[in-house]
């Protein structure tokens, strides 16, 4: 018994001794990290470069899917399972702060040295920002703008760099391009009942003078009366109601569109596959000297609320801010920096396409920010899709779009 | 105890154990979300509220909301002219084949093996197939049509309101016709072949025998498939997700995208729920017939 009694008593000592012992070694800080960034892309790599330091702090990464983002974290939130960091799509970075499932980063931004405000575009920064704070800090941005063909300018006898500047001089140009006979349509784009017909749409509004609060405004109705226009004279292909941006920018490259709107993520596909010369500008405003308007993509970087590690994982996110210089270098992808110049590829169609794409961010908008904002863009697509249609006129699409938004907002 | 170990061993414990083990498995795995399902359907939830049991109960408001909002009458009637008409012509054209194949011409059970591989493919790719080949600009279909003179111009089958839902209906019996048709040959191989010649005898015709022996002996198969149609139709959604999104204007909205649409893209789970109930609802209505109709079997 004695002797059971003693042993029990060393193990214990021994058990206690190699707990300190352990502690005494300090133990690495551990944060986790959600982002939908394969390895090619920031992300998965900036981490790698981040735990090389060996600073006391190492991430660990997690990829999840487009359409689990919001409700993997989501249901990581409200289970107290969320991981410390996530790269959140701009327009779903209300939903998380209104309900503080985000933390506060304002104080930290403050007195950060790296992260300074002043530095960014406003589009990005504000779809980071809920009641005047910052919960959260831009990662990477985009915009779209309008990408033409010059060479089928010159055969309908336009001038290649003259490129539209008013969407009647947009209607005009597309009617010139037009060539039902040669499968040439004016121009393409995407008005299709997902988000990514509301990302197309509500620069015209907000071109219009409208805000997704005031839709049924004159301007957004006189932009969709233009995009109901471009249909109706088959100026467009009728498939732009159910093509992503991506499927209508390839009938571009294939030469079977005069023009296309859209973004940045397109040029390096564009110059493998278009086969002519082609130039970009921003997006036509509604008269000359109207106000300029685009919209905004990409995600945001944000911590959760219920992090343990909040001053390590601000640290992260210092870093990652850090080599927003070499982001464009590294991954093809814009930082939200204005005050960061992007470095001459040496391809002379491509810098002047980064430079339109730099000039139009200086106007790109967030969209809402609102926590409702699925569903405030589910009505504007429906609005798009009512009036494309022909089921709808444009004005009655969006007085209905605008009270199921007033209902919503509540 | 021993008792006890005895008819759990041989009698009525082990029948009791045998029905017992598969209504458990049953309840957990298919009771249990369906029960959850109806919860949620009468509770307001929203993703912050997705973790926890209990939330604020809303009683029938979200079936209320539901029926107040324009596109849903529209959006059931879609429903029913997809599962319809997929069924419809997955059936027809299925059994049509499985009496082509039945004649047993040389490689016919080798041609009848190569019709799965549309079975085989999985939902997703089948619509990116579908979406171009319905494409209206450059679309296989529509050249085939223009050049056999059917139509003068292109008809955009994914954007024109009038022939989206047609478009994933084409889609869809392209789909599930092999299913069908491999389910109607076991069928007709289950037929004992005296019948016929007997028939043949009594100096019935071909029109006759097919009314009279082969549909009568079939009638469980078709019963079945027709319900397997029903459950398959009504959970297709890959194809709508690749071809139309439902669009445009809803025209090609259904059921099972909808709820699909309102949960996990604009996050309102319980109205999600509730269209998930309706469908349930409807299912089981079908069930029922279903039971019914094969309740008094004869098999030859």
């Amino acid at each position: 018994m004695g002797i059971r009694k003693h042993s029990i008593a060393i193990a214990l000592a021994l058990t206690c001794a190699s707990l300190v012992s352990f502690q005494a070694k300090a133990e690495d800080v551990k944060l986790t990290l959600w982002s939908l960034d394969r390895d090619i892309q920031p992300a998965p790599n900036l981490i790698k470069e981040f735990n090389a330091q060996k600073n006391g702090i190492q991430i660990e990464y997690r990829q999840i899917q487009f359409d689990d983002v919001v409700s993997e974290a989501m249901r990581a939130y409200s289970t107290g399972k969320a991981p410390d960091i996530i790269a959140i799509d701009n327009p779903n970075h209300a939903m998380f702060a209104s309900r503080d499932a985000f933390l506060d980063l304002t104080d930290m931004i403050k007195t950060s040295t790296v992260i300074k405000p002043e530095n960014y575009f406003p589009g990005p920064l504000k779809s980071a920002t809920w009641d005047e704070k910052y919960y959260g800090v831009p990662k990477a941005t985009n915009t779209i703008a309008l990408y033409y063909n010059k060479d089928l300018f010159k055969a309908a006898g336009l001038d290649p760099n003259k490129p539209p500047q008013t969407w009647d001089e947009l209607v005009e140009t597309a009617r010139k391009l037009n060539d039902p006979s040669e499968n040439v349509y004016g121009i393409a784009f995407c008005a299709k009942a997902n988000e990514e017909g509301t990302f197309q749409f509500l620069p015209w509004a907000q071109m219009g003078g409208s805000t997704y609060k005031t839709i049924n405004g004159e301007g957004a109705v006189r932009a969709l009366s233009i995009w109901k226009q471009l249909m109706d004279e088959k100026l467009t292909s009728p498939d732009t109601l159910t093509r992503s941006q991506w499927d209508s920018t390839a009938t571009f490259n294939a030469g079977n569109a005069a023009m296309v709107i859209s973004g940045p993520w397109e040029i390096d596909r564009m110059l493998t596959d278009a086969k002519f010369e082609w130039g970009t500008a921003l997006l036509p405003v509604p008269q000359e000297g109207a106000q300029r308007s685009s919209a905004m993509g990409d995600y945001n970087w944000a911590i959760f609320s219920n992090s343990k590690h909040p001053e390590e994982a601000f640290k992260a996110l210092e870093f990652f801010a850090s080599k927003d210089a070499t982001m464009y270098k590294d991954f093809g992808q814009l930082p939200a920096r204005a005050d960061l110049p992007v470095p001459p590829t040496g391809n002379a169609m491509k810098d002047a396409a980064l430079a339109t794409f730099l000039e139009q961010m200086k106007y790109a908008q967030p969209r809402g920010p609102s926590p409702e904002w699925p569903k405030i863009s589910k009505a504007i697509q429906d609005a798009i899709q009512a009036a494309l249609t022909g089921q709808m006129e444009p004005k009655a699409a969006l007085d209905q779009a605008a009270e199921k938004i007033k209902s919503i907002e509540g | 105890m021993r008792r006890i170990l005895s008819t759990v061993r041989d009698g009525r414990g082990f029948d009791i154990v045998l029905v017992g083990v598969p209504f458990a498995f049953l309840f957990a795995l298919a009771g249990l979300p369906l029960i959850y399902n109806i919860l949620m359907s009468f509770q307001e939830v929203d993703m912050f509220s997705l973790g926890s049991f209990i939330r604020p109960f809303v009683g029938i408001d979200n079936y209320v909301a539901l029926f107040r909002q324009p596109e849903t009458w529209p959006i059931l009637t879609n429903t029913l002219i997809f599962v319809v008409g997929s069924i419809a012509g997955q059936f027809v054209i299925g059994f049509g084949l499985a009496l082509f194949f039945w004649t047993n011409f040389p490689g016919a059970s080798w041609l009848r093996g190569l019709f799965l591989v549309s079975w085989v493919m999985p939902g997703l790719v089948v619509g990116a197939i579908w979406n171009w080949i319905l494409s209206g600009d450059f679309g296989v279909l529509n050249f085939f049509l223009r050049e056999s003179g059917l139509i003068e111009g292109n008809i955009f089958w994914r954007s024109d309101p009038i022939f989206s839902l047609w478009a994933v209906v084409i889609a869809n019996i392209w789909l599930g016709t092999s299913f069908n048709m491999i389910l109607l040959s076991v069928g007709l191989s289950a037929i004992p072949g005296d019948l016929y010649e007997a028939a043949e005898m009594d100096g019935a015709n071909g029109w006759q025998r097919f009314w009279t022996i082969t549909l009568p002996m079939m009638r469980s198969t078709i019963g079945a498939i027709i319900a397997l149609g029903l459950i398959f139709t009504l959970q297709q959604f890959d194809l709508f997700a690749a071809i139309t999104d439902g669009g445009p204007n809803n025209s090609s909205n259904v059921a099972q995208y909808w709820a699909w649409d309102l949960s996990f893209r604009q996050y309102d789970f319980g109205r999600g729920a509730t269209i998930s109930v309706i469908m349930t609802v409807f299912v089981m209505f079908a069930a029922a017939v279903y039971v019914r109709s094969t309740r008094h079997e004869v098999r030859g």
